[in-house]
């Protein structure tokens, strides 16, 4: 994350009611109040609008004198209009720049302080699944650029509609706060903590290689489950964008082949005396049958990267799931630690039986019985161990109850807000395909007429 | 030509005579072979000499047989034969591996012996019915036949075998409705003969054939010809340019059949892609259920464009490219004619000048003269000597001039038919094709407007569709709201004026 901060504030932001800078920072306090009182109460995104309007590419020297080429986005916030009426609030509509690497700081401190939330995802690093050779499209390509700004304006809307993380205040000065952001979120110390849990990621994959040393004894059914589902949607979508991908580089194929047919015909056309014309004219419409293609890939390849997102929600609810197992193991480590702890104490007033060949058996056969000093004071310390267990696995129990709570709770939301998604996203694509099958009726009615008039 | 094969061969030897004759000049002279294949165009022109013989009359009777020839294209009522050629089989003996073709014919004319007749014929057999028609009836244009190999398929594939099977019976029907080449001698030998009896044909003409065709194209274009009529020229630059672009269109055409049918595989594993997530989506199953049924009607009307254009537009196409080449190698043989024409016309030409030459000279010095001759009867031996050559000529040119004037019409009407026979054929594989994608498109429609329905049954929450342009044009719904508010007003004014009265 040591990336220089691009953030010089003046030349950055600018405010397009105020022009005149001097009264901007209350200003932008007044809004950045508004918003913090409305996400209370309400989700943010039902009363402030965000958008990432622009995008621009940027070189910058580093520090090493190595030279920092990036793009950055233009976000935009202000307040929905209601009843069509204005809210004057002073600072709105506010807007700053950011760049990817900052989008990601934000959500990896989201992850990290929110564990039970299914986290947005950001739009893919690299793209994957396209259609078309994506091996001469680099950063900067336009296209590329154009669906990162529309994948984190994505992002920013999804956080601002969750019940809970809208209210975060550093989400709030990521929309507002130009300077400084990066020091408060660094003050947060969620890297520490990222760390930790990256920590327990690597050991997680570790452990999955070993697989057997890392079996909960209790799993919970309901996570398993969601893991196991989280893992089919991820395989189902890809499968699903796969065969897009090969159908809209076949489909572009087929129309942009019978482009050809345009200028054979009007090639054609010349020599012929009767069927001139009406070769002329089919041509002209295979000419359309070449063109129109392009306008359906746009959006086809808009829905497909909707789709695409929820590969990745995907991932956030493994994540989710993931959190669990490693919370589940950690109090049923506690849990162990406590049982052998007592196990002990047990032993020692005699109240259980010892292993004969344990080391305490050996210990007295060798010294003969220990003196009651020593026994006593062992005994207190086990009971205070004891006690130390015990709340951990209390504290531990705590926790996971209530993450599980909120977890399933979050669950539920996303079940929702996935379905309502899926069926807008099926919607759109129906429509799309409906219009395509219409424009070919046309085009192709139209063509045969010009046949017909060979 | 009522015994087979007699009335070529025995006409060849008289005609060849007066070929020698006539083309004792210095452009063809030493060539035997040259002078065969000229021969042979003759013998094949037969019947065209004995007319000329027998009739005093400059009208041709070739010319007339033209005018029923093209009048007899158009309607197709007067046809009175009809032949099918089906059932590819595969055959393997010891020796060679090979596929007949059953031919099935139905005719009406007196010269066949039966009304109908059943055989089964062989490639070659196609192939060597193709070279006699084109041998006995160089001033026409002979349909062609679908080419010999195909890289791609198997020789005896089905698919390969039944793609062959209707491009000979399209070959055949095309001869049958000529109203010259169906009444030729050798297409009734295909028609009728049996295997043995064909056979026996084919071993008498194998030799010639070979010969023939190979230095047929050196010769004829080794020679300018002097005044060609331009309407031969265009239609030679046509016919080429008319190839170049059916090959371009057939390139097209199979790149597009490449693409669409990766297209189509895509698409058939598409929907059971949506089967399987539907397992995992319980409030989707139906949506998803719903997606994979029309992405199946999609897939399935995509196979019917593939097949339907590979049946009925490809085979076309590639027929008119063949066609093209016909049309070239006819042209080719029609300069052939006009050339032999020329020389002759040049020969009397020279004749005549060293007439008026020896009418002018003095013969003192002459070989003649010298070995003691009387001048004076040199020259008037050589004059009379040249005069009965130039007659000859005359007669010659005469004969070449009418053989080169009933090619022209033969080919006339002949690239009249094709040119109409092109325009009906290719304007119905075009209409063919688009109809073909309207039926894909209409099928595509409605399989995705069943999915609307279904989502919106689905969700009855669900605000209507973000888009109306599915079931009925914006503008078409604005229309009836207006004119409905119209009518209210309207039935508002009635009421109005009802209660004022």
């Amino acid at each position: 994350m040591a990336v220089s901060s691009p953030d010089d504030s003046d030349s950055l932001r600018y405010d397009s009611d105020e022009i005149s800078g001097s009264g901007d920072e209350a200003k932008t306090r007044n809004f950045a109040d508004f918003i913090r009182e409305t996400s209370k109460t309400r989700r943010l995104s039902d009363h402030v609008e965000i958008l990432v309007v622009e995008h621009e590419k940027r070189t910058e020297t580093g520090s090493m004198g190595m030279k920092d080429v990036y793009t950055a986005y233009l976000i935009e916030s202000r307040i929905r209009e209601e009843n069509g009426k204005k809210k004057q609030v002073a600072g709105n509509p506010s807007s700053l720049w950011r760049r990817y690497s900052e989008f990601e700081m934000l959500r990896n401190y989201l992850v990290v302080t929110y564990p039970y939330v299914i986290v947005p995802p950001l739009p893919e690093k690299r793209m994957t699944i396209m259609w078309q050779q994506m091996s001469t499209v680099d950063h900067f390509d336009a296209d590329f650029v154009e669906r990162r700004r529309l994948g984190l304006e994505t992002f920013l809307q999804r956080v601002a509609a969750h019940d809970e993380v809208c209210q975060d205040h550093l989400f709030h000065t990521f929309l507002l706060q130009g300077e400084n952001w990066k020091d408060s979120i660094m003050g947060t110390g969620f890297q520490a903590k990222n760390c930790l849990s990256l920590l327990f990621l690597q050991q997680d994959s570790r452990i999955k290689n070993l697989n057997a040393s890392f079996r909960l004894k209790k799993p919970d059914k309901r996570f398993e489950g969601l893991k196991i589902y989280a893992q089919e949607l991820r395989n189902n979508i890809s499968a699903i964008l796969k065969i897009r991908a090969k159908l809209a580089g076949t489909l572009y194929g087929i129309h942009k082949i019978h482009g050809n047919y345009g200028r054979v015909f009007s090639e054609w056309s010349g020599i012929e005396k009767e069927m001139g014309d009406g070769l002329q004219s089919a041509g002209h419409f295979m000419d359309a049958y070449k063109d129109y293609i392009d306008d359906f890939m746009n959006e086809e390849e808009q829905i497909s990267d909707q789709l695409k997102e929820y590969i990745y929600f995907a991932d956030s609810l493994k994540a989710v799931c993931r959190k669990q197992e490693v919370m589940q193991y950690e109090l049923e480590r506690s849990e162990d630690l406590l049982s052998s702890k007592r196990l002990q104490r047990d032993q020692l007033i005699g109240k259980a039986p010892s292993k004969t060949l344990s080391l305490q058996g050996m210990r007295s056969k060798i010294f003969g019985p220990e003196k009651p000093e020593t026994k006593d004071a062992r005994l207190r310390q086990l009971e205070d161990q004891i006690e130390e267990a015990e709340e951990a696995v209390l504290r531990n129990q705590r926790e996971i109850m209530s993450f599980m709570d909120h977890a399933l709770s979050e669950v539920e939301r996303f079940k929702k807000q996935k379905g309502a998604d899926l069926k807008e996203l099926f919607i759109s694509y129906a429509v799309l395909q409906i219009k395509m099958a219409k424009r070919g009726i046309t085009l192709w009615t139209n063509t045969k007429e010009c046949f017909e008039k060979m | 030509m009522a015994t087979s094969g007699d009335s070529p061969a025995s006409s060849k030897g008289e005609i060849s005579d007066t070929t020698r004759e006539a083309l004792a000049n210095p452009l063809t002279d030493d060539d035997d072979e040259e002078e065969e294949i000229l021969a042979n165009n003759h013998a094949e022109g037969s019947e065209t000499v004995l007319a000329t013989t027998l009739k005093e009359d400059s009208q041709n009777p070739d010319l007339q047989r033209l005018a029923i020839n093209s009048l007899g294209s158009d309607d197709h009522d007067t046809h009175d034969i009809f032949i099918t050629v089906d059932d590819p089989q595969k055959h393997v003996t010891k020796m060679e591996t090979y596929a007949t073709y059953k031919v099935s014919t139905r005719t009406t004319r007196g010269d066949f012996d039966h009304p109908e007749y059943t055989l089964r014929r062989r490639y070659t057999d196609f192939l060597w019915l193709r070279q006699k028609l084109e041998e006995t009836q160089p001033t026409h244009l002979v349909p062609p036949l679908p080419e010999k190999h195909s890289m791609k398929l198997d020789r005896f594939s089905e698919e390969f075998l039944s793609t062959r099977q209707r491009a000979l019976n399209k070959f055949v029907t095309r001869i049958a409705e000529h109203p010259t080449l169906s009444f030729n001698e050798y297409f009734k030998i295909f028609l009728t003969a049996k295997a043995w009896e064909l056979s026996s044909h084919r071993k008498q003409s194998a030799s010639i054939v070979t010969r023939f065709g190979s230095s047929f194209k050196a010769n004829a274009s080794a020679y300018m010809l002097k005044n060609r009529s331009p309407e031969y020229t265009m239609m030679g630059e046509y016919v080429q340019t008319f190839g170049d672009k059916m090959g371009s269109v057939d390139r097209i055409s199979q790149r597009i059949l490449k693409e669409q049918t990766a297209y189509q595989e895509a698409l058939t594993n598409f929907g059971p892609a949506f089967r399987l997530w539907s397992d995992w989506e319980v409030e989707m199953t139906d949506i998803l259920n719903a997606f994979a049924t029309s992405l199946e009607s999609c897939a399935k009307a995509m196979e019917e464009v593939i097949e339907g254009q590979e049946l009925h537009y490809v085979p076309l196409i590639k027929e008119y490219i063949l066609y093209a080449d016909c049309v070239k190698s006819v042209l080719k043989k029609r300069d052939l004619f006009q050339m032999e024409y020329e020389l002759a016309v040049d020969e009397i030409n020279r004749k005549k000048n060293e007439r008026e030459q020896v009418k002018i000279s003095d013969q003192n010095y002459s070989i003649g003269a010298i070995m003691g001759k009387n001048p004076q009867d040199v020259k008037e031996q050589k004059g009379v000597k040249l005069e009965t050559q130039i007659d000859k000529l005359q007669k010659q040119v005469e004969f070449l001039n009418d053989k080169t004037e009933c090619a022209n019409a033969d080919l006339k009407a002949d690239l009249d038919r094709w040119h109409r026979n092109k325009r009906r054929d290719t304007k119905e594989a075009f209409i063919g094709m688009a109809e073909r994608h309207i039926t894909y498109y209409e099928q595509m429609l409605s399989g995705w407007e069943t999915v609307m329905y279904v989502l919106r049954d689905q969700d009855l929450e669900l605000p209507e569709p973000p888009h109306p342009s599915f079931s009925s044009s914006p503008q078409q719904e604005t229309q009836n709201s207006s004119s409905e508010s119209k009518e209210d007003s309207w039935v508002k004014v009635e009421a109005d004026a009802v209660e004022e009265s």
